[in-house]
């Protein structure tokens, strides 16, 4: 009630004083900013689920006179949606979680211990960053075709007589062991997170943590990780999106029978062609509410857990402490 | 029985070593073995073999032949280098973005998930999506009012009577918009971390002592962000250049999965590599005299 009454007062006053020009152009600006960056997905909306018949008729511009779903149904079938979604949640979910661990054990490294070559390792972490992926990809993809690591493979052949290499092609564990190795995609940028978090915490905790007994290992995983809530949602998001949103990897280390949203989405174009037949092609108006509404069902899933949390996102990028 | 007693600071080395460790064999693996490889790949003739690849050493003939024969190569570095023209419009309007979200008001928590959505949804192959389909008129045969359909606008231009150079300009620029807002995403949530990092009583004091807003930003908030405009501006240099939509990207792939020619794409890929690394340094030499290290 009585902040009620206080935003009255201060309303009124605004009013009077003629205070009321900065915030109604705020808003202005913002609502702005807000339609350029919703018009997209207004457009994807509106595009998939008009009939084509209505593409011809100059009085729709946004709420079409006749629905339709067959661009649904058909990018749908077209993309595989839900054995493509599976393989993307499931390669997001998994990357997300090994790279918070990785990375949080590397950024603690960096943050808190001296040791030789500190320096020269994290220009290293730095330089992985600045690297294009597709300056490595050809030589990446042989390695995992072939994955031997130094040889171990090769090693554990001669015991066991097994075969000398595996192919991880087509596997999802070529995304999943560089993850838990703090080497996936983007991973030097939550090291860095990772680190710059670590360093703005107070080291009181820990020195107490070391008084009372605990070894580093244990100070790590018992004091400083849930301390850390709001550097872990950020990079497990980041990590999460990025690993879902990825193309030229996808496409390369998954094989062509395995494909993740993004792939199937890169080529739905010419899917759709294939798929539907002949009569349909040429009409560029239905071929584009398909592949609207494909767009719209890819990101439909990141969509959706954004909706559930972007609150805590948003509210641990403020509280992040990064310099 | 006497345990034996290593020194405290020695163990913290140790310990040091043992949290890079998991990173420290993924680096090995992961960046430094494909990294070598491919500077050697760039140096042979290759062809697929049963295991890996055979290959013929033929000295630096794939670098020369890029940089004096291929006539594609350079044109489309000079274009790459052109979009970095971007990056000074990302950093504006991302601050000014960052600074809109930062104060408290009604539908603020509405508008930072509006600010947010390209971080989420924004992936190489869906702008290259929307870029076509959307942002261009050929498809739709009705015209439509929109903010960003050329071609409504640019009836509304002829009719005032502008000449053609200017509407082509003005046309051009609403569609490098989306562009810009779309990349802009990452930038402005590191924007806004910053802006939170900054310690609301240095503007108590600046307020105290009557700098007014404009003064404040310009002497309180712009040099305490200074890290994070470094940050950001490496951030875009990359998202920039190693983006799905970029023309040399799909050269160097296409050179390598589709024409075969994996030798020569590993030598393309490393000059592209070289480029950035010298755009990056100069970013940052240029960068350096101007940050802020705040000390608490």
């Amino acid at each position: 009630m009585n902040k009620m009454q206080h935003m009255k007062e201060s309303f009124l006053y605004r009013f009077k004083t003629g205070k009321w020009i900065g915030p109604i152009a705020r808003y202005a600006i913002l609502i702005l900013l807000a339609y350029q960056l919703l018009y997209p997905v207004l457009y994807m909306i509106s595009a998939s689920i008009k009939a084509p018949i209505d593409s011809y008729d100059p009085s729709v511009i946004w709420i079409p006179k006749h629905y339709s779903a067959t661009g649904f149904t058909d990018a749908f079938k077209t993309m595989k949606y839900l054995d493509a979604l599976l393989r993307s949640l499931l390669i997001g979910l998994g990357c997300a979680l090994l790279d918070v661990a990785s990375c949080a054990l590397a950024g603690y490294g960096f943050a808190r211990f001296k040791f030789p070559l500190k320096n020269v390792f994290f220009v290293c972490v730095i330089l992985t960053l600045i690297v294009p992926t597709q300056t490595i990809i050809l030589p990446y993809y042989m390695n995992m075709r072939y994955f031997d690591p130094l040889g171990i493979m090769t090693l554990i052949s001669k015991v066991t007589g097994s075969e000398t290499m595996i192919n991880l092609i087509g596997n999802n564990l070529a995304f999943f062991i560089p993850s838990a190795l703090g080497s996936g995609i983007r991973s030097g940028l939550y090291i860095y997170i990772f680190k710059q978090f670590f360093e703005g915490m107070s080291a009181a905790l820990e020195e107490s943590a070391y008084v009372d007994g605990s070894g580093p290992l244990r100070t790590f995983t018992h004091i400083m990780l849930p301390n850390a809530k709001n550097a872990i949602i950020t990079v497990f998001l980041f990590s999460f999106v990025w690993h879902f949103n990825d193309y030229y990897l996808s496409k390369q280390l998954l094989g062509t029978s395995k494909r993740t949203l993004i792939v199937a989405l890169s080529s739905l174009r010419m899917d759709l062609a294939a798929v539907i037949g002949g009569q349909t092609e040429f009409d560029p108006i239905r071929v584009q509410t398909r592949i609207q509404a494909g767009c719209l069902l890819v990101i439909l899933p990141m969509f959706l857990l954004y909706i559930v949390t972007q609150r805590k996102l948003a509210d641990s990028i403020e509280h992040i402490g990064i310099k | 029985m006497k345990k034996k007693m290593i020194p405290y600071y020695q163990k913290k080395k140790i310990y040091g070593f043992l949290f890079i460790t998991p990173w420290l064999v993924g680096f090995l693996l992961f960046f430094v073995v494909p990294f070598v490889q491919s500077c050697l790949y760039a140096f042979q003739d290759l062809s697929p073999a049963p295991e890996g690849m055979a290959g013929e050493w033929i000295g630096s003939f794939n670098f020369s032949y890029a940089l004096f024969r291929d006539t594609e190569f350079l044109i489309q570095c000079a274009g790459s280098l052109k979009d970095l023209v971007t990056v000074p419009l990302i950093l504006v309007y991302s601050i000014c973005f960052a600074l809109l979200l930062k104060k408290e008001y009604v539908g603020r928590t509405t508008m930072r998930a509006i600010a947010f959505l390209p971080v989420i949804i924004g992936s190489g192959v869906l702008m290259d999506i929307l870029k076509t389909d959307v942002f261009s008129t050929g498809v739709k045969g009705a015209e439509t009012a929109t903010l960003f359909s050329g071609s409504g606008l640019t009836g509304l231009f002829t009719a005032m009577g502008l000449s053609q150079d200017i509407i082509g300009f003005i046309n051009n620029t609403i569609s490098k918009i989306f562009d810009l807002t779309w990349r802009s995403g990452v930038q402005i949530l590191l924007f806004l971390a910053g802006l939170h990092n900054i310690p609301g009583y240095v503007y108590e004091a600046a307020d105290i002592e009557g700098a007014n807003a404009l003064e404040q930003f310009f002497k309180i908030t712009l040099p305490m962000l200074t890290p994070m405009i470094l940050l950001n501006i490496v951030y875009s240099v990359i998202d920039i250049f190693s983006d799905f939509g970029n023309t040399i990207i799909k050269m160097i792939y296409d050179m390598a999965f589709t024409n075969m020619r994996f030798g020569y794409s590993s030598a393309l890929s490393i000059l592209y590599f070289l480029m950035i690394g010298v755009v990056l340094v100069i970013v940052y030499l240029v960068m350096k005299r101007f940050i802020v290290q705040a000390d608490d």
